[in-house]
This record gives structure tokens, sequence and C-alpha cells, in this order.
């Protein structure tokens, strides 16, 4: 009967209840949208990251991760390749050449990483392809085609088509040179890794790369990173420390790894949600204190009369932190829903930042968020929420409990 | 048997600025079975008295004895569960729970006595019977005239089986027909169950009806008439 009577008592002022179930529903909404807003850009710029640049997985020859010197190339690379593509859950491989150079035009000249990659596989590990958004991504066909990132098209003043030199020492030790043509220009979002980075055929780089002491057949297998993605991003740690089990010699990388900062942001995700939680739920508590005052306060003559009549401390004290916790039960599953509508909504269709675009796409995000959220958010919040609740009420609920029944009465 | 005994009481208001003697030195005993009134003008002390006599108060000196039991020895919290045990309370403005229905308010303080549910039902209904509330059951205070109100209070005093009924000013906001309503079913109470009853009063249709009629002026007995 005491939840009853707290029931009914939340409904006697159905206005006053009715904003302050307004109010927490509204709060619930809002830590469930910024956090999965939150989480929705991590996850943009670890995917990008991820798709565009380090992929899932990277092995490399230990002494290239220090050094990056050509000399330093994945022994037996065609044997690593069939033996990481025998890896269970490995969706797709790149074997890829890298230098680092220069690329020049008659306008200029930047420090690169050159990327010999095998087109159709690189494709399958990267949305190199897809990013493409003038001239051809890399074909089997013509002589030395080039991708450059607009941006570095920019810097350079070149268009496809227009003639690049690069410059790189090759296994030799010697300077090369070589003219490429831009085949196509690909804007991955991520301003500084486009300004670093070019792509050119493997077979094109590694006949560059030889020096006249190495074979024919050595040369067509050079190579010094294989990128790697996996069927499920969870299972990343799992398959690396397999692979690295598997290749001994070779340094096996999670994207983590290879971008400590994915870690940091992936890690911040939780950090996130509790800050705004915290801080939505300590405006909540003030909210639910000066209601449930209100609430006590008005009715202290009928508090007296409880006590008078045989209601001991404690059932007054729970009856008002019951009316609370009532209020907060029922704000909660109209704000998880107005929540998880919100989430399930931009999580789909997205939200079009592209009025911020620029400034996050120099941080290498997508213009377009999608929220998303874990689901042990909406129990946090739930539990928030109802220690909020609680918290709220202990003030107002001590308050009543210290009337003195005969005084109680005799207010009017 | 006596049910209340209080011994040289005295009571205090605002012992620190204006001191005012409520109660200066009352000597009191009630009789198993009695349908007394307490009366005497505004300000003697009627209202102080009952609150001490039923607990809700502390007296600042002498002695209250209720059934065998000494209330200044009572911690706040005994005190609550002795009120819920042996004091049924009626007062002048009903003070029923608003939220709860005639039936509910009947039964709560059962339910406060952890009552099992099959009796609370049954003797809440006996009880507005009784009052003659058979059709009002499940009406909240709300939708009830003054009278019902007080009378669904008599019943719900009555619930715990209580050594006697205060009743503080209980017809003061009544009209006459449910004031002699209230005062017959209190008196048939009283003479069929053997129900004790203290009123504090200054309704002369209610002092007409006591069968002793306690007088205080400025804190103090005055008179104590018994009558047939």
């Amino acid at each position: 009967m005491i939840q009853t009577m707290a029931w009914r008592n939340i409904w006697r002022s159905t206005t006053r209840s009715l904003v302050v179930i307004g109010a927490i529903a509204v709060g619930i909404w809002a830590a469930l949208s910024l956090t999965g807003f939150a989480t929705g850009m991590v996850k943009s710029y670890v995917n990008n990251a991820v798709q565009n640049i380090v992929s899932h997985i990277q092995v490399h020859q230990p002494d290239f991760l220090d050094e990056n010197e050509v000399k330093y190339n994945i022994p037996d690379a065609g044997g690593v390749e069939q033996a990481i593509r025998a890896e269970p859950g490995v969706k797709a491989v790149s074997v890829r050449s890298v230098v680092k150079g220069m690329i020049s035009s008659s306008q200029g000249a930047r420090g690169v990483s050159i990327k010999g990659v095998e087109p159709e596989e690189e494709a399958r590990v990267n949305a190199l392809d897809e990013n493409i958004v003038e001239g051809d991504y890399l074909s089997g066909e013509g002589r030395n085609p080039i991708l450059v990132s607009d941006e570095l098209a920019k810097k350079l003043n070149v268009k496809v088509r227009s003639k690049v030199v690069l410059n790189f020492q090759d296994r030799g030790g010697s300077i090369t040179a070589a003219a490429f043509r831009v085949a196509g220009v690909f804007d991955t979002g991520n301003k500084p890794f486009d300004l670093s980075h070019v792509y050119v055929r493997r077979s094109d780089l590694n006949n560059l790369l030889s020096s006249a002491a190495d074979s024919a057949l050595a040369v067509g297998l050079l190579a010094h990173e294989i990128a790697i993605m996996v069927d499920d991003i969870r299972k990343v740690d799992t398959i690396a420390s397999s692979l690295s089990a598997g290749l001994p010699g070779l340094e096996v990388q999670t994207y983590r790894q290879i971008s400590p900062d994915l870690e940091l942001y992936e890690g911040q995700i939780k950090n996130i949600s509790l800050i705004y939680l915290t801080v939505i739920m300590l405006a909540l508590v003030f909210g639910i204190i000066n209601t449930m005052l209100m609430a006590v306060l008005e009715r202290i003559k009928e508090l007296g009369m409880l006590m008078a009549i045989g209601m001991n401390k404690l059932r007054v004290f729970l009856m008002i932190v019951l009316e609370s916790v009532l209020l907060g039960l029922v704000a909660m599953p109209v704000g998880l829903l107005l929540g998880y509508i919100t989430i399930d909504y931009v999580g789909k269709n997205g939200i079009d930042m592209s009025m911020y675009a620029k400034g996050l796409e120099s941080f290498g995000m997508s213009s377009v968020i999608y929220f998303e959220l874990a689901p042990i958010v909406y129990l946090q919040v739930a539990v928030g929420v109802f220690l909020t609740a609680v918290l709220a009420s202990i003030y107002p609920a001590l308050k009543a409990i210290r009337l003195k029944p005969v005084e109680a009465l005799r207010t009017i | 048997m006596k049910v209340i005994t209080t011994k040289g009481v005295v009571k205090i208001y605002n012992p620190d600025k204006i001191p005012v003697k409520a109660l200066n030195g009352v000597d009191l005993e009630i009789e198993e079975g009695e349908f007394t009134a307490i009366v005497g003008p505004s300000g003697s002390g009627k209202t102080t008295l009952l609150n001490v006599i039923g607990g809700l108060d502390r007296p600042d000196e002498g002695d209250v004895e209720v059934g065998g039991h000494d209330i200044d020895a009572m911690s706040d919290n005994d005190l609550i569960d002795f009120r819920k045990q042996h004091i049924g309370f009626v007062f002048q403005a009903y003070n029923l729970i608003p939220v709860l229905t005639a039936r509910e308010n009947v039964e709560f303080v059962m339910l406060l006595q952890n009552r099992p549910k099959k009796e609370r039902h049954e003797r809440a209904e006996e009880l507005l019977r009784a009052v003659g509330l058979d059709d009002k059951m499940d009406k909240r205070p709300s939708e009830l005239s003054g009278g019902q109100q007080q009378r669904v209070a008599v019943a719900r005093a009555l619930a715990p089986k209580p050594d006697f009924i205060l009743a503080d000013e209980p017809t003061a906001n009544l009209d006459s027909k449910s004031t002699a309503n209230l005062l017959d079913i209190m008196a048939r109470l009283n003479e069929e169950e053997k129900i004790t009853f203290v009123f504090s009063t200054h309704d002369q249709r209610v002092i007409d009806r006591a069968r002793r009629v306690v007088t205080l002026v400025d804190g103090k007995v005055a008179t104590d008439e018994v009558r047939g």
C-alpha cells in the first residue's frame, strides 16, 4: 500500500511531476544521444583510419619500422602472404613495397611515402579505389601510373595525366628518379595522410628499387608491408597474435599499435559517456531535489498525521525515496526509447556535419556522422538515473522524518 | 482499570522567549470504557493535554502513564510504534490520507501493524459498515462529505483495536446532522464494544452526550463532573 500511496502521491501534482519526468527523460535522451554522437565520431575516425590508411593488421620486417629503409624487406614475401591468407578470419591481404622519397612537378616538390601496390588486392584491403575523385584507379595498363591525392595535386599544381617525378634510393643505395603519369586523384578525407602518400603499381616500384645485385625473381617478390583486413574487427587481437606466432622474425601489429591515437580514441568512448552521464545526472539531481522538497513541504501536515497514527520514520523515509524513484522509473523508458529512436535513426541515416566538415576532415573524420551506441550504455544510463533519483530523494526524505508530528499537525 | 493516568503534568511552550504554560499541573485518571469530554475555553490546554496523552508531545514536568507504559521513557520511534498499537486518533480536520480510498485509509494502520491482507480487508469493511459507509468504501476523501470523512477517521482510529480513542474536536467542522450521526456512532461503539473515548471539544452537542466532563481552565483541571 505504501507503493500505491507513493504512486498516487506523484500524480497529485500532475504538472509538476510531468515537468520533472520530462526533464529526466530529456536528460536520458541527451546523455544517450551525445554518447552516440561521440561514439559515432570516434568510430568514424577509427573506421576511416582503418579503411583508408592502416587496415586492421600490418606485417613488417621489424627493422623496416625503425629505419624505414628499402633493404629491410619481408623475406619470402610470397610464402608469408600464403600463410596469412590461410589464417581463418582473414578477409583480404595486400602486399606492398614501400619507400620514402620525393615527388616533384614543375611547380614544387614534397616528401612522400611511395606505396607500390597490387591494384586489385589493394582495393580489397583499402577504400582507395572508391576514394578516386578524378581520373581512374590503378590498372595494369599504361606506363608508370601514379595516384596522388587532391591535396597533393593542388600543392604540386598537377592534374590527371600530368607528369611527376619520383626520387628515392634503391636497394643498392643509389638515388633513382623516374617519371610517372597521374592516373587518378584520390581523397581519403584525412588531409595529413593525403599530403604524404602516393600509390604506384608494385611491379613498377620494384623494378625501380632493384639494384644490379638483385635477381629478377627476387625483385618481383620484393615487399615491405602486408596489410590485412579481417572479417570482424573484434577478432583483430586474436588473429594478430595467431599470425605473430606463425610468422617468427616479423612484426605483426594491429591498427591500435600502428596508430596509438586510435586506441586512445577508442578508450575514450567509455569515459565520454560517463562524463556526459555524470554532468546530466548532476543537473537532474537538483531538479528532483526541488520537486521532492516541494512535495514534502506542501504535505507536512499529512506527514505529521502519518507519523501520529503510527507510520514509523523508516517507512516515511522509504515512501519519499520511492516517490522519487517512481518519477525516475516513469521517465526512464521514455528517455531510453527516445534515445534509442534517435540513435537508430541517425545510425542509419547519419547526420550531415558538412558545415564543420573542413575541420572534421583535417582530423580524418567523415562529414557524415552515424550515431552508434553500445547496448551497455543504456544499462549504465538506467542505473545512473536510478541512483540519481535515490540520491536526490535523500535530503527531502530526511526533511520529512525530522518533522515532529505534533508540530507538523499544527501547520495549516 | 485505569487506561490513562497523568500526574502534575506541565507543558510549557516557548520556554526561552515568552513562556506559555499550556498545562500547569494536570492530574487526571481515565478508566476503561469512559466516554469523556475535555472542555474549556480556547487556550485552556485541551489539545495539548490530548497530545501529551497520545504521546505526540512530551510533558516538561510530571508523569504520563498510558496502558501501564511510561510515555516519557520512550524514544520517538518507540512512541510511533506505541501509538500504532495502543491509541486511535481522530483529528479535527479529519486528516485522512487523500490518495487512499476510505477502505484503504482504514486498512492503512493495520498494514503498519503487518496484519494479514484478508484480516485487514474484512475488518475495514466491518468498521466502515459500522460507521454507515457501506456504499462509500472505494471513494477517496475528496469525494466524501466532512461528516463522512470524519466517520472514516473514526473507523480508521478503531482499526488497530486501540486501548482508547483520542478525538480532538471531532465535530468542529461538522453540521448538526453529521455531528449527531457521529456522536450516535461513537456512543454505540462505547456502549457495545466498550471502547474508551476521550475527546476535547467546546461543542455543546458533544458535551451533552458525554458521561464525564473535565473542564480545563488555564492549564488546570477546574471541574470534573461524572454523570450517571
